[in-house]
């Protein structure tokens, strides 16, 4: 019920699915290869499902691998992830959870091979170091560039202050407020385009597609 | 585990065995001593006997003694038991007089017998002899020369009469013995006897019979049995405590699985879309809440029933950090204003980290559930001298302050219905506060709503 219901909810966002109940198959399945997202259940009936998740990385495939658990033990999750799993969801999930999971992952391995970084209406190209939103081009000044390129590369993730300052300032002596002005700029820019700046108070921002 | 130890009247009965060998064992030889002791008085009363009938026979001729050795003398000394008998007289010089052997008969024991009747142990051709001496002034006219008698018997008799001794001295030792390790027997069975009442007790009890136990035992029992009452007493509450939790977490299991097992009834029975879409909003409402439900009760009965997990030293900032930004990339916190309020520098506690990670996840959702979009919630750590705190605040409406001490208990939702919480999560808290050994303090915090925190004692943290 569980994997027809997946694949329901995948299929709208234009994604062809592959459901394979059973471990063996599953093995099989990788072993041609050709997937664009994995979406591997530990609860195979017939083989362990972190053993083929550790096969698939042994081959040298970067196919991203989300992984669905009614095991929601930190071990696993740890197990996990050190075998190589991009992202891990344990059951019960929200349908939505799941599809925002999915896209996640996909964008980021989309990036990975192109020179370009999206999210939404939002394109950055990496190699010219410009952006367009909503087909206009976005003229924005270095330094907000960066940050926008460092929130783009991490889409929907938390970037931590830290590291935006870094990246924004070097060693620059800069006041503890400059990082915000230069993100309440840019948030502002991103206004109203189905985007936006999210503030984690203490932590960093992140950047997220946002239907209000 | 239970480690069986040797018998408690074995253990009695060996030290009974071994403090009566060495005891025995010394009453043995002082009995052997005495047997003998008083064989030699029995006997040696034969040898002076019998030096004196010799003595009497000595008869003086020219002055030299003459002794025509008389049979009677000789007979006292043969005794039952066939002794062979051995004599020998020597005169005032030392001369020997008559003899019927080379008796080995030193000039100490020669001089000795001058003073009086000498008693000795000897040895004569290889075999033991009892040996007396004495000297006897002759009372004739001519002569005022002494005589000395010396008259020696194998021990034959005096071996009998200690054999006989012994022997009956052995007898009343061994019957005294095993008298003490039947009494000793009886004893360990009589006081071992309250005990077996109280196991017969308890192994004629139900599972569920969790009353105090009604006997009679000894003074030195009583500690034992009220321990036995107290552990009863505990099994009992906390038997009562999961029999409640049941009760209560079925009535919640089943007030979903009800709710969408008749509105799913319903809307098959009609054929209006718009029954279905609402019948179907309604089945995925309950849906949720009974999924929501179950995982917080697999947890909680996690929590409960492992009790063997190592504590580790684990930073507290970064596990906060952690769960903070897993929760940021959740669909539920996409309306919340998140943060996080705490030192840069890592703060280490001993703790079980999935446990905390529970606590962060239970608070966090809770928070999330139940305050309106764009209410700010907080996760922090701070430090004082005297604790180490870990908290999740909020500024939504909070709760009332009579409500508050109430919410920790299981099913406690503080009259809020309008939620899919099952009212375990500050449960969830509760339990990893105890098996931490910190306070669980939920209070009204400073911003308004609600604060849950733990508070680890200094002394916990390394």
């Amino acid at each position: 019920m569980l994997a027809r219901a997946t694949a329901r909810a995948l299929a709208p966002l234009g994604h062809i699915t592959d459901v394979l109940m059973r471990g063996h198959d599953a093995r099989h399945a990788l072993q041609e290869g050709g997937f664009d997202l994995v979406l591997l259940d530990l609860g195979l009936p017939d083989v362990e499902g972190l053993e083929l998740l550790r096969e698939l990385r042994s081959r040298g495939d970067n196919t991203p691998v989300l992984i669905l658990t009614a095991r929601d033990s930190v071990d696993d999750r740890v197990r996990g992830l050190d075998l190589g799993a991009d992202d891990y969801l344990a059951k019960p999930f929200q349908i939505a959870e799941l599809e925002a999971r999915v896209r996640a992952l996909l964008r980021r391995s989309q990036q990975r091979t192109s020179d370009a970084l999206c999210l939404g209406t939002l394109h950055f190209n990496i190699r010219t170091v410009s952006a367009t939103l909503d087909g206009a081009a976005l003229e924005l000044p270095r330094r907000e560039l960066h940050l926008l390129e460092s929130l783009l590369s991490q889409a929907g993730q938390l970037v931590t202050r830290e590291t935006l300052e870094a990246r924004l300032f070097g060693f620059d002596a800069v006041g503890p407020n400059a990082l915000d002005v230069y993100v309440s700029r840019l948030r502002k820019r991103l206004e109203g385009h189905g985007l936006r700046i999210r503030t984690v108070r203490g932590l960093g921002y992140l950047l997220e597609e946002f239907t209000p | 585990m239970i480690v069986i130890e040797q018998s408690l009247r074995r253990r009695l009965l060996l030290w009974l065995a071994a403090v009566t060998l060495v005891f025995g064992v010394a009453l043995l030889i002082e009995a052997y001593v005495s047997a003998r002791r008083a064989a030699d008085r029995t006997f040696d009363g034969l040898l002076d006997s019998a030096s004196l009938t010799i003595g009497e026979a000595i008869q003086w001729q020219d002055g030299k003694p003459l002794v025509a050795m008389p049979s009677a003398a000789l007979q006292i000394l043969a005794t039952p038991s066939q002794e062979r008998v051995f004599y020998a007289l020597f005169g005032a010089n030392g001369e020997t007089v008559t003899a019927n052997a080379a008796l080995p008969i030193s000039d100490a024991m020669r001089r000795a017998a001058h003073a009086g009747p000498v008693y000795a142990d000897i040895t004569h051709d290889s075999v033991r002899l009892r040996i007396e001496g004495r000297e006897i002034d002759s009372a004739g006219w001519e002569t005022r020369e002494p005589v000395q008698i010396w008259v020696a018997h194998t021990r034959g008799g005096r071996e009998a009469l200690i054999r006989a001794l012994m022997e009956r001295a052995a007898l009343r030792f061994i019957v005294m013995a095993l008298l003490a390790a039947a009494l000793v027997w009886l004893a360990v069975r009589t006081s071992l006897a309250p005990l077996e009442r109280i196991r017969q007790l308890l192994r004629a009890r139900t599972p569920d019979d969790l009353r105090p136990l009604a006997v009679s035992v000894p003074l030195e029992l009583k500690e034992l049995v009220i321990a036995l009452d107290q552990l009863l007493e505990r099994q009992r509450a906390s038997h009562d405590r999961l029999m409640r939790f049941i009760a209560d977490a079925s009535h919640q299991l089943k007030t979903p699985l009800a709710g969408l097992q008749s509105t799913s009834e319903l809307a098959l029975r009609s054929t209006d879309a718009a029954d279905w879409h609402q019948a179907l909003v309604e089945v995925n409402h309950g849906a949720r809440r009974s999924a929501r439900l179950a995982q917080q009760l697999l947890s909680l009965a996690r929590l409960d029933h492992r009790h063997d997990e190592a504590f580790v030293v684990l930073d507290l900032v970064t596990l906060a950090r952690a769960r903070l930004i897993d929760w940021i990339g959740r669909a539920a916190s996409q309306a919340h204003d998140l943060g996080f309020d705490g030192p840069n520098q890592p703060v280490m506690v001993r703790a079980i980290a999935w446990q905390l990670e529970e606590f962060l996840n239970n608070a966090l959702d809770n928070a999330l559930r139940y305050t309106p979009p764009d209410s700010a919630i907080t996760v922090g750590v701070v430090t004082t001298a005297q604790q180490v705190t870990l908290f999740v605040e909020d500024d939504g409406a909070g709760v009332d302050e009579a409500l508050l001490p109430r919410l920790a208990m299981p099913f406690e939702r503080a009259g809020r219905q309008d939620t899919t919480g099952s009212g375990l999560g500050l449960a969830i808290a509760a339990s990893v506060a105890t098996h931490h050994n910190a306070e669980l303090a939920i209070t009204r915090a400073g911003v308004g709503g609600l604060r849950v925190a733990l508070h680890f004692k200094r002394e916990r943290l390394l």
